[in-house]
């Protein structure tokens, strides 16, 4: 199979999916309807409107983490292809990714020892 | 053809699933209660919550399974058996998976509630913390195999499988498996005693339907890929390999979710705190052993 044919698989899976949800919501449909009474809107919060509005700024306390993260996840698009050939490169191989990783660990170490491995 | 048959299996695993999670959660084994459960969701009112974001509302539970079933496209189930073999398909995994994180923050956002809001962002904290540990083992499983086609790394552990091989990246992934799938201790968005069901609070009717059983193609995605990193896929003796992979991915499934009932809900700052100072260097010092172990034994 090509490699685009099995994109073309791929993507029918997700239309499909949208099909199959929207069969289960017309079987709901059919076994019974949604009565449309006040009161039912109202979200979960001990039956009365929150008195704030909800979509508010949230306090990503996670910041030091997220920033790390970043990091970390670039990185990682370059450990695919590296892991791939590592066998063949060999110990060239390791050294080379050796340098890199420890060079990543230590900046781990450096924000722990800043306290950005904290919820702030 | 093999499209229909891991469609039907993903449909029969699903369904055992929720069997197993019943047993595993409540201790009542009940063939037929998923079935009654899910006829009653259908039967039930699907509310929609005044002045809520209505495109993320509706679109959060359908892209959530198009993920779990993205996920499940690229695990073999036996040798041909599995809807697209990418060169690439561990990393198409990752993508795929990523999609869970998007998935929820929309369930959050959508019904302009305030439980499910919090739940929605804390998640975003669970990912930050489980996503490294998620990609790290499977870069040390693509060493060994040389190659990220899925089919090529259960091929790769014909003599050896790698939870013997590597079993620090083993655990570092089931772990993050389980916090990738909300599963308890790790089940920050929904915590039940905190927030009211978090992402799950506002769902009603069929539209939780399709949340569950979106989360259900999601942890056997998961257990399935737990399966070909680390447990040799469909390799076994005696039983053909269908059969080892449905016992496998159901035995890791079951384990996943048993956990829950011993263990109590951990923090997102600790759980943080836990992944990046222990899992992290635990993830790089199995890059480095199996690295050692990959030049030294030919296997």
């Amino acid at each position: 199979m090509s490699e685009l044919s099995q994109y073309a698989i791929l993507f029918g899976l997700s239309v499909g999916v949208f099909g199959f949800v929207l069969s289960l919501y017309g079987l709901a449909r059919a076994i019974g309807r949604t009565r449309s009474e006040p009161g039912k809107g109202v979200p979960a919060t001990a039956g009365t409107l929150s008195r704030d509005p909800v979509w508010v700024r949230y306090h990503a306390r996670y910041a030091g983490y997220a920033l790390l993260f970043l990091a970390f996840d670039m990185e990682m698009a370059f450990m695919y292809p590296w892991a791939v050939v590592y066998r063949e490169e060999g110990l060239i191989a390791l050294l080379d990714m050796g340098v890199f990783l420890s060079i990543l660990f230590l900046g781990l170490l450096y924000g722990w020892s800043q306290g950005a491995l904290r919820r702030q | 053809m093999s499209i229909v048959v891991v469609l039907l299996s993903l449909a029969a695993g699903a369904y055992a699933l929720a069997v197993i999670e019943r047993w595993a959660v409540h201790g009542h084994l009940s063939l037929t209660g998923p079935a009654w459960a899910a006829l009653a969701l259908l039967g039930r009112e699907s509310l929609l919550a005044r002045k809520s974001d209505r495109l993320f509302f509706e679109l959060g539970p359908v892209l959530l399974l198009v993920a779990g079933l993205m996920a499940v496209a690229v695990i073999p189930l036996a040798p041909g058996l599995i809807i697209t073999d990418l060169a690439t398909g561990a990393l198409f995994l990752n993508a795929a998976l990523a999609y869970v994180l998007v998935a929820l923050i929309m369930a959050g956002w959508g019904p302009n509630g305030a439980y499910a809001m919090i739940a929605g962002w804390r998640f975003l904290g669970q990912f930050i913390a489980y996503a490294m540990l998620i990609v790290m083992p499977i870069t040390a499983v693509a060493m060994r195999a040389e190659s990220l086609s899925t089919v090529e790394i259960v091929a790769s552990q014909e003599q050896l499988w790698n939870v013997l091989y590597q079993p620090m990246g083993f655990i570092l992934f089931v772990v993050a498996a389980m916090g990738l799938a909300w599963l308890p201790p790790l089940d920050l968005p929904d915590a039940t005693g905190e927030l009211a069901g978090g992402v799950e609070a506002e769902y009603t009717g069929v539209r939780l339907a399709v949340l569950r059983l979106a989360r259900m193609v999601i942890i056997l995605a998961l257990a399935g890929a737990t399966v070909t990193f680390y447990l040799g896929g469909w390799l076994g003796p005696w039983l053909p390999g269908w059969a080892w992979s449905a016992i496998k991915i159901l035995a890791v499934a079951a384990a996943m979710l048993s956990v829950g009932r011993y263990m109590p809900r951990i923090r997102e700052a600790r759980y943080l705190a836990l992944s990046w100072k222990l899992g992290i260097s635990l993830a790089l010092a199995n890059i480095f052993v199996v690295g050692v172990i990959a030049l030294v034994v030919p296997i």
